[in-house]
């Protein structure tokens, strides 16, 4: 047994593959973006070694990226304050439902999570459009023209319009997950506290909502993940105007290396990006192992 | 009999509650259907919905026919395809020899490649558009494939390794008896057992690659092997202002998805689950 499991050719040619795609294509960039974090390279000129005075300039000058950290904050936010409790009350509606109903919503409700991010951006465009938009249309049918703006140039509203639009998109998302949370929960319980002659509220409050504390651990650090690598619909849709107002962490850097052209700045900002996953990564992990062990 | 009608009323006022959230959460693209089948002139109306009389199919024909709708969908299948199946080989591989042979530095490669599940893919862009143009595989499919498989080869990995410590150690033991090498032992014990695991890594693969926007974006430029996504981003170029034939061709593109998604539920709906909760 053991001679088998300790076979070296076996071993390599299980592990290389991934390996070397994982180094190729992940392992090798990172090492490539701290080599350049430290150059003023921008493709054309001599690349020259500055030292640090790209991550001085990022951590101590940059407020676009101070706001960028803003709004992934905002966005966070958003999705846990409004989205999950939105979910949740969902997903015990879905499991309620039964039978064929309850499939034909878990998948209604799910289709637009499915929607391809250039979709849903130029869906919400045209919806927001300030002359022929939707948004704009509905509020001047019910008597509203006051109300009426151009959404997606408005400082303030631009932000609220883009962590709308990520709090639909991942609507289906958080509702199955707490869903699969619902359905873990034993039918007794629910049934016994039934019988007591419990309230709909009350069986929510004292008996799901205590149960389902794992599942909506997962669904916050979900929503941190998420909103911290958040870029494509803000790429395709304010790319981060009106000044920059509704700018990401991600999107700034794609901006910064794709628009201006400034490799080393850019990837002093990839690397200080991949420090903040990691750290988000291991305090959420913190909390929920010291979570786990009551 | 009144306990019998209240819990029916009370069912009923369920099934129609869902109804109207689900109707709101699919408001938008039912308003992008319905545009679809309208005149641009009707775009730039009043109206907040018009019933389609009669319906403007030709946008859609415009949308297959000048979108060039079946080569992009040939895109996605083939490069959407080829990554879940690498996926699941890898991830099958490389979860039997980092758990179960014995080799110095398992643990080592093992959290290494996990890693790879908390970086974003966006801090890999430039170096990687970098790394590509000097491999000269800028704009090719294999630019596609290889970042697609590595995003989603540390996921991968992390499920799949999770389920194989969970197979019996006795049925290995009783293959290697009979003679069998590893191949066969991954063959004919670990493939069978990890159907489950394999179905939610596809899962998980199918939603990294089908929509992914970004690294398809800076890595490809031409239309030939570029996937769904772009059918839109190509045809809103041609159309400018032509909405409501933007519009079809945006309804059309998210159908592909959603007939999959019905196809599958049942799997897609546990792989889903599966995989967010292990994430």
């Amino acid at each position: 047994m053991s001679k088998v499991l300790s076979n070296k050719k076996m071993i390599a040619l299980l592990v290389l593959p991934g390996i070397i795609i994982f180094c190729l294509v992940i392992l090798v960039p990172i090492f490539m973006s701290v080599f350049y974090s430290v150059t003023d390279y921008n493709g054309i000129d001599a690349m020259k070694f500055v030292g640090l005075t790209n991550y001085k300039k990022l951590i101590m000058d940059d407020k676009i990226m101070w706001l960028s950290i803003r709004n992934v904050f905002i966005l966070s936010a958003g999705l846990i304050i409004i989205q999950h409790p939105l979910s949740i009350v969902c997903a015990i509606y879905v499991d309620k439902a039964g039978g064929v109903w309850e499939k034909i919503f878990r998948v209604l409700i799910f289709i637009p999570s499915m929607t391809s991010v250039v979709v849903t951006a130029k869906l919400w465009m045209n919806m927001l459009d300030p002359t022929f938009g939707l948004v704009n249309k509905i509020l001047k049918a019910v008597g509203l023209t006051s109300w009426c703006q151009a959404w997606m140039t408005e400082t303030t509203t631009a932000l609220i319009a883009i962590v709308l639009i990520e709090i639909w998109v991942g609507f289906g998302w958080s509702m199955l997950i707490y869903y699969a949370g619902v359905k873990g929960i034993p039918a007794d319980q629910i049934d016994a506290a039934r019988i007591d002659g419990a309230a709909d509220g009350h069986l929510i409050t004292k008996i799901i909502l205590p149960q389902l504390k794992p599942i909506i651990r997962i669904n916050i650090t979900l929503a941190i993940v998420n909103a911290l690598k958040m870029m494509e619909t803000v790429y395709l849709t304010t790319n981060g105007a009106p000044g920059n107002a509704t700018q990401f962490v991600a999107n700034y850097l794609y901006v910064k290396a794709f628009s201006d052209q400034k490799y080393g700045y850019a990837n002093a900002i990839s690397v200080v990006f991949i420090v903040i996953c990691l750290i988000a990564n291991f305090i959420t992990k913190q909390i929920t192992a010291e979570r786990g062990e009551k | 009999m009144i306990a019998e009608k209240k819990k029916k009323w009370k069912r009923a006022r369920l099934l129609i509650l869902l109804s109207v959230v689900a109707l709101l959460n699919l408001f938008p693209l039912v308003w992008l259907l319905d545009y679809s089948l309208l005149s641009n002139s009707d775009f730039y109306g009043d109206s907040i919905m018009k019933l389609p009389a009669p319906p403007l199919w030709s946008n859609y024909f415009s949308a297959i026919v000048d979108g060039k709708f079946f080569n992009y969908l040939l895109n996605s299948l083939f490069i959407t395809g080829i990554t879940i199946a690498v996926v699941i080989t890898l991830s099958i591989c490389l979860g039997y020899a980092l758990i179960r042979m014995k080799w110095k530095g398992s643990r080592f490669v093992y959290t290494l490649l996990i890693t790879g599940i908390m970086i974003p893919i966006h801090t890999t862009l430039l170096p990687n558009f970098f790394a590509f143009q000097a491999y000269g595989i800028l704009n090719t499919r294999i630019a596609l494939i290889l970042p697609y498989i590595a995003f989603s080869m540390s996921l991968g990995l992390f499920i799949m390794s999770g389920f194989i410590e969970g197979i019996p150690r006795s049925l290995e033991e009783a293959a290697v008896m009979d003679g069998c090498g590893v191949l066969r032992i991954i063959k004919n014990v670990v493939i069978p057992l990890s159907k489950p695991a394999a179905v939610t890594v596809a899962t998980m693969t199918f939603f990294n690659c089908w929509n992914e926007f970004i690294m398809a974006a800076t890595y490809t430029s031409s239309d030939t092997i570029r996937t769904l996504p772009f059918a839109v981003m190509n045809f809103s170029g041609k159309y400018t202002s032509n909405y409501t034939v933007q519009f079809a061709v945006m309804f059309l593109s998210t159908v592909p998805a959603i007939i999959i998604f019905i196809l599958f539920n049942k799997q897609m709906t546990k792989g889903i689950i599966a995989g967010a909760i292990k994430e």
